[in-house]
């Protein structure tokens, strides 16, 4: 696929421009009259119609063709091998994913957007400025990042044919500004009735708002793994659901079984062993040092002056009781478990054996946190005797051998809203990893609808609906924008196209009869891609947030204007550093 | 050629190639920037060499991120950036008056006549011009009540030409309610005090004004409370973290008694300095639930923080210097460098202390303050590119409502000042001039011109015809500026259009000066030694 090579390696180009350049600075006396003559060499200038915008218009134009057919449950049947710098692509049969290689060679396997984008280290500054409001997308939602990036798109594309025609870009931004007001005014028109009320801990109503968000990442497996993220996030969800924390839903990756094993576990999975030789216990007490299990150390440099042998003898006992007599505090309050954010002292550990205390080592300062979240533990900074109400409570603490890796699995079922995880296994990294995404897109619905709970149906059916009404709406305007406004919902076809085609339908029948749908009434007719037909979604039961697609319309929307804004692009020369090493033909595997 | 005596490496330009080349730079530039000027001005896009985004139409951004080689254009872009430092706007306006003084001195050169008299005639040209401009001009009093609408127009012209219309009327009121909320009376306006602060989330048109501080930080212990309400402020610069002594020392001990012992000297004055910052809290909340806040300059290690929050306080370490003093302008108290004379007076109060997190990004609101004296202004965007566009934005607004302060006065826009002030060249002072410095002044006339039409052509409208009605009218005694929508002649003042009148003078000043200094040049040599290294 020639398009990726042009907008990923502008790298090339650059280079052919600078030695053209250097040549042109023979000596001061020519300086050619013009921009060129003023900035330092290697510099790029594009300005004008042809040169800037539609160049830009094509760049990202290219980058929404990728994303484009990775939208929806049905993804693409090839996949593109993309190396830094320079591109390759093989069809390989490896269904609905893209095979992405990042500049570190780590292989992702997946159709989330989001990654894509992110790892295709996109050079072209206006294709960047797509994957920015992808990213924006990602964050403010964590979901429809695809939407966003490829609608912007299909908006830049029709946006080139308006400027064909004559059209003035700016025009051409008035009237997109125009309806994406508009298409906002409509979106909000066909929210469903009722759905604004939501009981954010009823697991059906939670499925189904989150399923076409899942089942678009991992289709096929979405009933499974929508259960395991709901379960999990209603168990944490907190009394105000507002202030649900994406955080607290953990993932854990264990390599090995298949999705069938995944579990939701209530508390914390942690991949590592217990310190000592006690690996289980049940309905105990915690407690969590963050500064290490050992003796305690002076900030400034400590030594031991000792003057006879007496001493030296002494010293080492006066250590031991010291460390004993803390051990024992902590025995002393309850505490069953120790837990430290930093080293353990092999004495420490030695007393913590003799009074069966269980030792947990967790060194990353955030999992701590977590810790102390799931057990209410107060982090006491010294190794010190905690009060009671510092120390924490689980109800059982197992090591266990999950794949062959050992696993702390921490529960605590009375914790309330602390944090849940879920634990997903499958066959190969690459796997998990998808999943993981998929997951976080799962949770991150869920924050999205405890924010605003309202839907608009799902299965392209809100898209015919809005580039219905919005063709309506552009025949109403009298100025230039008209054609504009009736690009902008012309734009719209693009999902129900690309969601038609990625299911091997024929897209343009698929569409003509949901639109025949749409004028006589029926608003929530969408696609069936299993039966290929059109059907009502509410049978389907196929709903999408309307926070996600209010979000993501408007930074596509966006992100087309500002495109089209720029008609100057001045580009340095690229900064130095190491050139990336000479990257050979793909091994044979 | 001597000088190729003298150093046989050595470049040499001189007379008239020297002349075209400085004109040609100049004319150059102008030819870049001029999309950019007005409200239908372009954007345009720069890529660094790490490949980051920047959009911008802000002249002065742009002279400095492009990286200009070429001397004569260096020049005229330190004059733009300067004209940038002194007034706050009007670079674009400087570099295109520039190129056009210098495009208008091309003719006449070329027709044999010698620079010197043109630019004897830039010079009368310029004193009259000044002394028209404080003819022009509309004073406005100021006093203890500025007239906001006023200075909204003002704010609003300069906010039009850097954004596009919707989000520049939003960021109006914003800026010309900082600017007041800042002022005091008698005394010359800090616009430091005005903290600009953003955020990476939700939408441009989200942009708002907190009269109160956002600190890019947030509390660094997770036991402390994330929002309260009703608090006192104590803003401090102590150290609450122990700290070596400068010597190497090192402790000497023989059990672990005595360790211990040691252990606990060193976290004593710590644990002190804490404990009376504590005493404090208790003191001020102890019959009434309000919290306590405490903005340290200095950090405050864990320990301490764990007693700070153990008491329920909210502490927020290392804040930025001129946080601390914007802090005690927003929240009133006062800063102290000590805590071992702590009275209830030095406290601030805010009615709501707030932490909000951003993906990893903290940060912390103090709000709702009483009589606050800064503020800040909270810019919000989808990406780095909005937000950078949007925070040169409000910087240029904030100094054109300072400028309207200090000036006391208004210049009418949309042209309207640089026709008036070509036609008063061309029908009065031309007359009183003798000899050939008149073509200087008449150059310097036309060149005045070229701002409104630049408007008309960034707005695809004919020049020819813009220019004609614009100076009718004028010659009709008619002070007309340039609707940009419709190419007709407007009255600036009922289409709330004003220029700052700092601006204006600073451009009628710099601009022909660096024009002369241009035009006088006559020989352009490069002997240094070259530093590059041979290609």
């Amino acid at each position: 696929m020639l398009y990726c090579s042009s907008i990923l390696s502008l790298r090339s180009s650059y280079c052919i421009s600078f030695f053209k350049f250097q040549s042109k600075m023979v000596g001061f006396s020519m300086q050619p009259y013009g921009i060129q003559s003023m900035l330092k060499e290697g510099h790029r200038h594009l300005s004008g119609l042809d040169e800037a915008v539609i160049k830009n218009i094509d760049a990202c134009k290219q980058l929404a063709v990728i994303t484009r057919t990775s939208l929806g449950p049905n993804g693409i049947s090839i996949s593109q091998i993309i190396l830094y710098f320079f591109t390759i692509s093989l069809t390989v049969d490896l269904c609905m994913n893209k095979m992405v290689i990042n500049h570190l060679d780590k292989l992702f396997v997946t159709n989330d957007a989001a990654t894509i984008v992110n790892e295709l280290e996109v050079q072209h500054p206006a294709a960047k400025l797509l994957v920015l409001a992808g990213k924006a997308q990602q964050e403010e939602i964590g979901d429809g990042a695809n939407l966003t990036v490829s609608f912007a798109g299909e908006l830049l594309q029709n946006a080139e044919e308006l400027i064909r025609m004559g059209l003035h870009p700016s025009e051409i931004i008035v009237g997109y500004t125009k309806a994406i007001n508009k298409t906002i005014e409509v979106l909000e028109e066909m929210v469903e009735k009722g759905s604004e009320n939501m009981n954010v801990r009823d697991k059906d109503e939670v499925i189904t708002r989150m399923r076409s968000s899942v089942a678009s990442k991992q289709f096929g497996q979405e009933e499974k793994l929508c259960s395991l993220i709901a379960e999990a996030c209603i168990q944490v969800c907190p009394k105000n659901p507002a202030n649900f924390s994406v955080d607290n839903v953990r993932v854990a990756k264990l390599l090995g079984g298949g999705l069938n094993n995944s579990l939701v576990v209530r508390g914390l999975v942690l991949k590592s062993d217990a310190v000592g030789t006690i690996k289980r216990l049940e309905n105990a007490k915690v407690a969590v040092f963050v500064g290490g299990v050992d003796t305690t150390a002076t900030e400034t440099k400590g030594t031991v002056l000792i003057h006879s042998a007496d001493q030296l003898e002494n010293y080492a006992k006066t250590e031991e009781a010291k460390v004993e007599e803390l051990i024992k505090a902590v025995a002393d309050s309850g505490a069953k478990v120790i837990v430290s954010g930093a080293a353990v002292g092999e004495m420490a550990l030695h007393f913590c054996e003799r009074y069966k205390l269980m030792v947990l080592k967790i060194s990353s300062k955030f999992e701590l946190r977590r810790f102390c979240r799931t057990t209410g533990a107060v982090a006491l900074l010294k190794l010190s005797q905690p009060n009671p109400d510092d120390l924490g409570y689980v109800d059982s603490l197992s090591v266990e051998e999950i794949g062959g890796a050992r696993v702390t699995v921490v529960k605590n079922e009375q914790g309330g809203n602390s944090v849940s995880t879920v634990v997903l296994r499958g066959s190969t990294d690459s796997i998990l990893d998808d999943l993981e995404r998929a997951v976080d897109d799962g949770v991150n619905s869920y924050k999205a609808m405890c924010r605003d709970s309202r839907t608009v149906p799902g299965a392209a059916a809100t898209e015919i609906e809005l580039a219905k009404r919005l063709k309506e709406f552009s025949l109403k305007e009298t100025g230039l924008d008209q054609y504009a406004i009736a690009k902008f919902a012309e734009s719209f076809e693009m999902i129900p196209k690309t969601l038609a085609e990625n299911a091997g339908l024929n897209a343009i029948e698929i569409i003509s009869s949901l639109y025949a749908e749409h004028a006589s009434g029926n608003t929530k007719v969408g696609i069936d891609l299993e039966e290929g037909a059109c059907k009502d979604v509410s049978t389907m039961k196929i709903w999408d947030l309307y926070i996600t697609k209010f979000f993501a319309l408007k930074y596509a929307a966006d992100a087309a204007c500002t495109v089209l804004r720029v008609d100057q692009i001045i580009m340095a020369k690229p900064a130095g550093g190491p050139r990336p090493p000479a990257q050979g033909a793909m091994d044979e595997d | 050629m001597s000088l190729k005596v003298l150093n046989p490496n050595a470049e040499v330009l001189n007379k008239s190639h020297a002349l075209h080349m400085n004109i040609n730079a100049a004319k150059g530039l102008q030819d870049v920037l001029k999309s950019n000027l007005g409200p239908k001005g372009t954007i345009k896009m720069l890529v660094g060499g790490a490949g980051d985004i920047k959009l911008t139409k802000d002249g002065n951004t742009l002279l400095k991120e492009m990286q200009i080689q070429s001397p004569t254009a260096i020049m005229i872009a330190r004059t733009a950036v300067a004209q940038d430092e002194t007034s706050g706007d009007g670079t674009t306006s400087t570099v295109i008056f520039i190129g056009e003084l210098m495009k208008q001195s091309e003719r006449y050169i070329d027709e044999g006549m010698h620079p010197r008299v043109l630019v004897d005639g830039f010079e009368i040209a310029k004193r009259a011009t000044l002394q028209f401009l404080e003819k022009f001009k509309t004073p406005v009093v100021m006093g203890d009540e500025p007239d906001k609408e006023i200075l909204k127009m003002v704010a609003r012209t300069a906010l039009r030409t850097k954004l596009y219309e919707s989000l520049a009327d939003q960021l109006t009121d914003i800026v010309v309610n900082a600017v007041l909320c800042i002022r005091k009376p008698e005394e010359p306006i800090d616009l430091f005090m005005v903290e600009i602060m953003h955020m990476r989330h939700k939408f441009d048109v989200d942009t708002r004004l907190v009269e109160g501080l956002v600190l890019d930080h947030g509390s660094r212990h997770p036991d402390m409370k994330r929002r309260a309400e009703n608090c006192y402020i104590l803003t401090c610069n102590v150290s609450l973290e122990y700290e070596k002594s400068e010597v190497n020392a090192g402790f000497f001990y023989s059990s672990a008694e005595q360790r211990e012992a040691m252990v606990a000297a060193e976290r004593r004055s710590v644990d002190e300095r804490v404990q009376k910052i504590i005493d404090l809290k208790n003191k001020v909340c102890a019959d009434n639930d309000s919290n306590f806040a405490v903005f340290n300059q200095k950090g405050i290690d864990p320990p301490s923080l764990d007693l700070l929050a153990r008491a329920g306080i909210i502490a927020l370490r290392r804040a930025k210097r001129r946080n601390m003093e914007r802090l005690v302008l927003a929240c009133g108290g006062e800063a102290v460098n000590s805590v071992d004379d702590l009275t209830p007076d030095c406290l601030g109060w805010a009615g709501l202390v707030n932490e909000h997190v951003l993906g990893e990004e903290k940060y912390t609101f103090v709000e709702n303050v009483k009589n606050p004296h800064s503020c800040t202004i909270l810019i919000k965007g989808p990406n780095d590119h909005t937000i950078a566009q949007i925070k040169d934005a409000v910087r240029d607004g904030l100094r054109a409502v300072k400028n309207t302060i200090e000036d006391e006065a208004i210049v009418l826009g949309a042209g309207a000042f640089e026709v008036a002030a070509r036609q008063y060249l061309v029908n009065e002072v031309k007359k009183t001039v003798k000899g050939r410095a008149q073509l200087g002044v008449e150059a310097f006339a036309d060149a005045l011109l070229v701002v409104p039409k630049i408007l008309a052509e960034n707005s695809g409208l004919d020049t020819q015809d813009v220019i004609i009605e614009l100076t009718g009218e004028h010659d009709k005694g008619n002070v007309v500026g340039l609707n940009l929508h419709t190419g007709e002649p407007i009255d600036p003042q009922l289409a709330g259009i004003f220029d700052n009148y700092s601006v204006k003078r600073q451009l009628i000043n710099s601009g022909p000066v660096i024009a002369s200094q241009l035009l006088l040049v006559d020989e352009v040599i490069r002997a240094g030694r070259n530093m590059r290294k041979p290609s």
